[in-house]
């Protein structure tokens, strides 16, 4: 944890930089440690301590700006590191939209750090011996899985437990002061299993929690098994249109390519599907996103953004109306639009037609069609939204699972594609910082 | 050669304390020290008005027991918290008794220099050959809305010394020029991505450069404002000498490298000395292609770079290793062991990736042999499933292939397939290897700069994603 000598430090460098010429500055500590223990077929693997700190100084000086960054924080190596940084900020050219952001604009309640509620003590009371448990226990070679098909074999398990403890505090030369504390509590496990004929199929599965209690990595091995097995005998279905379902653990490919239109840096270049879509209805009217990044206790919750500009809550997309744009104060005077925060910071799509809507009852309200569980690959045309993805998963028909597919590709715009939502499930994973639920379009065109 | 334990701070028996810290807790330890100045200037709106420069700095300790890892670093190199960090890696497990690794052998001259070091760089410079950049891409093409110019360059200082008491040194510059330009016609927008980058010094920031991104960046722009999407099926794909080496990369190198091999991950697991795909077809993974971005004097575990045969006239002859593997496999490491920085274990990894030249023509012989097809001109990236095979590719721009010829252009694709079964299903290869020089990273756990190349080549039965 950042220690009051390291935060007077900080502060200390906000002089320096002002004696060496800048007009203003923003310095960031961050600070993180982390433990890792692997394993690999049910025996430990791998132990791994990470213990890491960045200082990083945004600075100002004649109209000129630059972003600098070093982890030897000792006093004297930093006062050289700002002495460069200063010099090579006066050799750039000037730019008049680079400043601090307004101080009325920035974060005043986050003084010490653990707001949000997602700073776990209990971290503090975990030794090797119990994090190597931890690891051992999920891990599920050797063990008996329930459900493993006749013929098929675990062929490798490679599984990681972790914690970490990350600390972040922020000020600035107009008297910003704010900082952020996190815990985390992961596993994550990839397993590869080998079915009658020899052909192999992976999968993955994870969790997290910012809190000790809350974590439970117990379903994650059987999980990964399950998906895994899925697949057997996996065949691209014919070529045609669809009903697509998107499972949550992979919804947020859909949703992320939106917000990354909706930032100010690809509307400012022209590169964005979503130029001029303020306050238009674009999408879907079932179509509705908040950003809801004050929830205390939940994983991805943060009062501020990388300026130390406060975070808000409220709607990014209402009823398929543009609501929001992300415009950092550099990219406001740029471009005139209103600042904001630099990004979504949690946001969640609502769910529709019902609130009680999972992966499941999706298939139900769409009755044929593909249920996506995993992409491969593809990519999205950022300026026109045009997309193709390899998918694998599963064929449906009136609601049943019917056959596994792979190797097929979904194509589209998501302009398209996003008028074309009839369902969004509430079953999002709570240890995402992006809140996607299942989701349901129709009229999806599919090859393979 | 040993210059940079005075830039650590630390004597040879400090290095020696160190290691002896660490194996005890296990059969081998090494050190990596690593002190990186990345540095960047950045060209937006007809200005470089941004820059700056970034400091990491520290060591990282690996302890080995059998296969087994510990991994501990500190940022600081004071002897007291490399004791700490190696008791830390060391607390792995106890003596196996079973790693059994050779000594490295002396490395060849590096592969790579600075004939003007980046120290000694004036960056208003730098910043006029970014402004010359965009003149020259603005010179070429009316269209251009947005030009977007990012210099990066970094110089990496190596320290490695392991319980051999092998110590070995290293300082690896890494440069890239990236392009972003944005086009547009009436209301259709076009991007153009083109990038270079080397192990070079500030020598490669000459005319010839700027020529050859400008270039790239407006090469048959009318052609991608025209381009559609074809209609999607199974169909014979040409494949353009360079970038779609990237295939080889993702579809069959993953797939060759040795620990995705000994977990039995791999689908080439059990196909060592067998025949994989047609006769004549040679893929090599290259540490020593001069100057090249994947290039590497030792690799990150100290081993000396080389370059390795993974197919050898169609016949699978060696995964690509790091000494964990190597040791596993009882064969000697490749110089495959590679990391991020000092915070991660080096894991196989591979460097300049690519397919020898074959016998089968020209790139228009290719294309007249394919009634019905896709010629691949740029590959953007692409994902493959190690286990499984299965590959996805997204295709930046092509053209159909119609009765022997080069018909309407396309774009906004992806291809489909799977690496065994693509590489088994390559039917010729022409003569025209290409290294493909743009700024491909493998982000396999970790980011290393690698880079890969291909002659044209003709596969049969890929899919391709349409309407």
């Amino acid at each position: 944890m950042i220690t009051d000598v390291e935060k007077a430090l900080v502060k200390e460098c906000l002089v320096f930089a002002g004696e060496e010429g800048a007009s203003d500055a923003r310095i960031t500590l961050t600070k993180s440690t982390e433990d890792q223990i692997a394993t690999l077929d049910g025996e430990i693997d791998k132990v791994t301590r990470c213990a890491d700190r960045t200082l990083n100084i945004a600075l100002f000086a004649d109209g000129r700006f630059g972003s600098f960054s070093s982890n030897k924080l000792e006093r004297e190596s930093l006062k050289q590191f700002i002495k460069g940084a200063v010099q090579t900020v006066k050799m750039l050219s000037p730019d008049p939209f680079r400043k601090l952001p307004e101080r009325e604009r920035c974060c005043a309640s986050a003084l010490s750090g653990k707001e949000m509620d997602i700073y776990d003590q209990a971290y503090n009371g975990i030794d090797a011996s119990a994090r190597r448990m931890a690891a051992l226990e999920a891990a599920v070679s050797g063990k008996v899985l329930p459900g493993l098909p006749e013929g098929v074999r675990l062929v490798s398990e490679e599984g990681e437990y972790s914690d970490s403890e990350y600390d972040v505090y922020v000020v600035d030369s107009q008297g910003l002061e704010c900082r952020h504390t996190e815990t985390s509590f992961d596993y994550g496990v990839e397993v590869t299993i080998e079915d009658a004929s020899g052909d192999k199929y992976s999968d993955f599965w994870w969790t997290s929690s910012p809190r000790l209690k809350d974590f439970d990595a117990s379903a994650c091995g059987l999980t990964a098994v399950r998906r895994a097995c899925a697949q057997i005998g996996a065949l691209p279905a014919e070529s045609g249109k669809y009903n697509m379902v998107v499972a949550a653990n992979v919804s947020s490919r859909l949703v992320s390519p939106l917000l990354n239109a909706l930032n100010a840096y690809s509307l400012q270049q022209g590169n964005s599907f979503l130029v001029g879509s303020l306050g238009r209805q674009v999408f879907s009217n079932n179509m509705t996103i908040l950003d809801e990044p004050w929830r205390k206790g939940e994983t991805g919750s943060k009062l501020f953004d990388s300026e130390g500009v406060a975070t808000k809550e409220g709607p990014i997309i209402s009823g398929g109306i543009v609501m929001r744009y992300f415009v950092n104060t550099y990219m406001a005077g740029k471009t005139g639009f209103q600042p904001t925060v630099e990004e979504a910071t949690r946001p969640r799509l609502c769910a529709y037609p019902s609130e009680e809507l999972d992966q499941e009852g999706l298939m139900r309200l769409c009755g044929n069609g593909i249920l996506v569980t995993d992409f491969n690959g593809g990519n999205c045309n950022p300026a026109t939204g045009d997309f193709s993805y390899g998918i694998s998963g599963q064929l449906f028909e009136n609601g049943k699972l019917l056959r596994p597919v792979s190797e097929m590709l979904v194509t589209g715009n998501f302009l398209t594609l996003w008028k074309n939502l009839i369902g969004a499930g509430s079953d999002y994973r709570r240890c995402a910082t992006k809140l996607i639920g299942s989701l349901a379009f129709k009229d999806v065109d599919f090859s393979g | 050669m040993n210059n940079n334990i005075d830039l650590f701070g630390l004597s040879l028996p400090q290095l020696r304390a160190i290691v002896a810290e660490g194996i005890k807790g296990g059969d081998w330890c090494d050190l990596y020290f690593e002190q990186t100045v990345y540095n960047d200037l950045l060209l937006r709106d007809g200005a470089v008005a941004s820059g700056g420069f970034h400091l990491d700095y520290g060591c990282g300790v690996r302890v080995l027991s059998g296969e087994k890892t510990g991994y501990a670093y500190s940022e600081s190199t004071d002897f007291q918290s490399l004791i700490d960090a190696a008791r830390a890696a060391g607390a792995i497990a106890g003596k196996s008794g079973s790693v059994k690794i050779e000594a490295a052998p002396t490395a060849p001259p590096p592969p790579y220099g600075m004939q003007l070091h980046w120290d000694d760089a004036d960056k208003k410079q730098l910043a006029s050959w970014l402004e010359k950049l965009e003149a020259a891409i603005r010179s070429r093409d009316s269209r251009p809305c947005k030009v977007i110019a990012l210099l990066s360059w970094s110089v990496s200082n190596i320290l490695m010394y392991n319980s051999l008491d092998q110590l070995t040194s290293d300082t690896r510059p890494l440069a890239s020029v990236t392009v972003t330009a944005i086009f547009k016609q009436g209301d259709a927008t076009e991007q153009r991505n083109v990038s270079r980058s080397f192990r070079r010094g500030r020598e490669m920031l000459d005319d010839a450069l700027i020529g050859t991104l400008a270039d790239e960046a407006v090469k048959d722009l009318d052609d991608s404002f025209a381009a559609r999407r074809p209609k999607g099926g199974q169909m014979s794909v040409v494949m353009a000498a360079g970038a779609s080496g990237i295939l080889l990369h993702e579809a069959m190198g993953h797939a060759f490298e040795a620990d995705f091999n000994r977990k039995g991950q791999s689908i080439f697991c059990d196909r060592m000395g067998k025949r994989i795909c047609k006769e004549g077809i040679n893929i090599i993974d290259d540490g020593t292609v001069p100057f090249n971005r994947g290039a590497l004097l030792y690799d990150d575990e100290g081993t000396p770079s080389q370059k390795t045969y993974m197919v050898r006239n169609g016949v699978l002859t060696s995964y690509l290793h790091d000494r964990i593997s190597a040791a596993w496999y009882g064969v000697a490491p490749t110089g495959n062991g590679r990391r991020e920085s000092f915070r991660y274990n080096p894991i196989p990894r591979m460097r300049c990736t690519y397919m020898e030249s074959g016998a089968d023509g020209t790139l228009q012989d290719l294309i007249s042999e394919v009634k019905k097809g896709v010629y691949v001109d740029k590959f953007a990236n692409g994902e493959v499933k190690i286990g499984e095979g299965d590959f996805t590719f997204y295709v930046n721009r092509g053209y159909l292939i119609e009765n022997g010829r080069l018909t309407m252009p396309v774009k906004d694709i992806n291809i489909i397939g799977n690496g065994p079964r693509a590489l088994a299903d390559i039917v010729a290869v022409a003569g025209d290897l290409k290294i493909d020089d743009g700024t491909w990273t493998c982000g396999k756990e970790q980011s290393v700069a690698v880079s890969c190349g291909i002659p044209s080549v003709l596969i049969n039965n890929l899919t391709v994603g349409g309407e």
